[in-house]
């Protein structure tokens, strides 16, 4: 039985430096698995390789292989991943679109879904709005307006009305309040309990492992530690790099 | 009074000209950030590509002339977009890809436009063509102020033309795609959009409503020549940056201020001073707003 998602010895180059120097996880179907290490590690590289984001902004893979379901990806262009495999990336900074309401960012994220019916999509829509009820009382604001946490809501938003099974996640903790923090996280887990398959890039390595089944630590390039969670908030090396015991 | 109205109409009327080919350059500036110089030239090609289908129709098949001009229309159009299409596939995107600056860009695109005009000359030479007429002149008389059929046709095309787009943009997830990339290009494939499928339905609207102002513009000046595209693509350019570029409605303003203050430079002044003037009120118009009527200085939430 192949992962869902496995990544075979990758290594990119991002402009003429090697970013990863032959990476290799695996994601199961219904896990949480995070990718913890310091700023520069290579985490938001290896989300943008497995999003096929195309180059300049994006890395470009030398060797190695990313697969979903024992298929290749690397050839497949990065509308595909989202509209063939269902798999969303809610990107550092969020990069939500400010000059549409939260209303037209989300149907854009409906782009793909022309199989769909007008039903289907409208309980998404529902559900994306129970999930997150500040956004629908914005639906018509324009999403430049607002606060850090919506934006970030409406991100992950989007990336469930693209109607994804796995969702890739870059550091939404970064510009939270805890308190916003810990709701997104606590929603986040919701879905995952729903089937949901994530993939989180954290810096608040503390948070990532409480709230993940399984990580990797990433560091410069290379992974240098994996385990279950537990094991991993029990690794000494671990616990001093990163976790700041 | 009466020459104050006929003034008014004629101003609308060239107003429509700058205005289809502005919102070309708005809506390509809006998606990639590029001034298209070639798209005067297009507006060239497509009077042309107007020309041949006419020629083509009424006399090598011998059709009425209003079936031919019902039929000039959207033959035209789609034409004409895919010259547009076209010079995005075999110039534009191969720099995109290798992801060049800008600059070259719009460097290729003066060049493009420099060789659809010497491509024209060099395959058509240079006697200018005479185009047919295809609708009988109708003349509505108010007391003293006259208007054509013609020109009530361009001035309803621009109102059309406008009210379409604005629809496309706000209520078609593919124009809203075009909004969004605007904004941030980089979040547009993670929405499951392929952002080379915007791009060319980008360049179908603009091209092909240059294609349209192209045959109405035959219709009513009815020589056609190479450079026919220049300078009417010079000034629709400024109108759409005076207007506020990338902004629909900034193109529709531009165009009709262009053609009112030419209308009303030459009511008053000798007809020489006409562009002189012209681009001096639009300079002190950029002087007082560089971003144009409806341009947005644009600044990004971290």
């Amino acid at each position: 039985m192949n992962p869902l998602l496995e990544i075979d010895n990758l290594r990119v180059k991002y402009g003429n430096i090697e970013a990863l120097h032959g990476v290799s996880f695996t994601v199961e179907d219904g896990e949480i698995v995070t990718l913890i290490g310091a700023n520069g590690a290579g985490k938001s590289t290896t989300l943008m390789s497995i999003a096929r984001l195309p180059p300049p902004e994006a890395p470009k893979v030398i060797s190695g292989d990313i697969r979903h379901k024992g298929v290749s990806l690397l050839n497949m262009a990065p509308d595909k991943v989202v509209a063939n495999l269902h798999m969303a990336l809610v990107p550092e900074g969020r990069h939500i679109f400010g000059n549409l309401t939260v209303e037209e960012n989300l149907k854009l994220a409906t782009y793909a879904r022309k199989g769909d019916s007008v039903p289907d999509i409208q309980r998404d829509y529902d559900q994306v709005y129970a999930l997150f009820p500040r956004l629908a009382e914005r639906r018509r604001q324009q999403s430049e307006s607002l606060s850090g946490g919506e934006q970030q809501m409406l991100a992950v938003g989007r990336a469930l009305m693209s109607k994804c099974s796995i969702i890739m996640l870059d550091e939404p903790s970064m510009g939270l309040a805890p308190a916003l923090m810990y709701d997104m996280f606590r929603t986040l887990k919701q879905l995952n309990e729903e089937g949901m398959t994530i993939l989180l890039v954290e810096q608040n390595a503390n948070l990532a492992l409480k709230f993940a089944h399984r990580g990797y630590v990433l560091d410069t390039g290379e992974i240098v530690a994996q385990g279950t969670s537990q094991e991993l908030m029990a690794d000494p090396e671990v616990k001093k790099a990163y976790l700041g015991a | 009074m009466e020459v104050l109205i006929q003034n008014i109409i004629n101003a609308l009327q060239w107003g429509s000209f700058y205005a289809l080919i502005a919102l070309g350059y708005t809506l390509v500036y809006g998606v990639l950030l590029l001034i298209n110089f070639a798209h005067g030239d297009i507006f060239m090609v497509g009077a042309y590509i107007a020309f041949f289908l006419v020629i083509f129709m009424l006399g090598n098949i011998g059709l009425d002339p209003g079936i031919t001009l019902a039929l000039a229309v959207p033959l035209t159009m789609i034409l004409t977009s895919g010259v547009g299409v076209t010079l995005e596939r075999i110039a534009y995107r191969p720099l995109r890809r290798k992801g060049a600056h800008r600059l070259y860009v719009v460097i290729t695109a003066l060049m493009c436009g420099l060789i659809l005009e010497n491509g024209n000359l060099a395959l058509l030479g240079a006697s200018r063509k005479r185009f047919p007429e295809l609708l009988e002149t109708t003349v509505y008389r108010f007391g003293d102020v006259s208007v054509t059929n013609l020109k009530i046709i361009v001035i309803l095309a621009a109102i059309l033309v406008f009210f379409f787009l604005q629809f496309v943009v706000t209520r078609t997830k593919i124009g809203m795609a075009m909004r969004g990339i605007s904004y941030d290009k980089f979040a547009i494939p993670l929405m499951g959009i392929p952002v080379d499928t915007v791009i060319v339905f980008t360049f179908i609207l603009g091209s092909g409503f240059a294609g349209l102002a192209g045959l109405l513009f035959a219709m009513s000046y009815p020589v056609l020549e190479p450079y026919m595209g220049a300078l009417i693509g010079w000034k629709a350019f400024i109108a759409a940056v005076v207007g506020g570029i990338g902004d629909i409605r900034g193109a529709f303003v531009g165009g009709f201020l262009l053609g009112f203050i030419e209308i009303g430079v030459v009511a008053i002044f000798p007809s020489t001073m006409r562009d002189l003037f012209a681009f001096s009120i639009l300079l002190l118009i950029l002087w007082a707003k560089p971003t144009g009527l409806f341009g947005l200085a644009r600044h990004q939430k971290i």
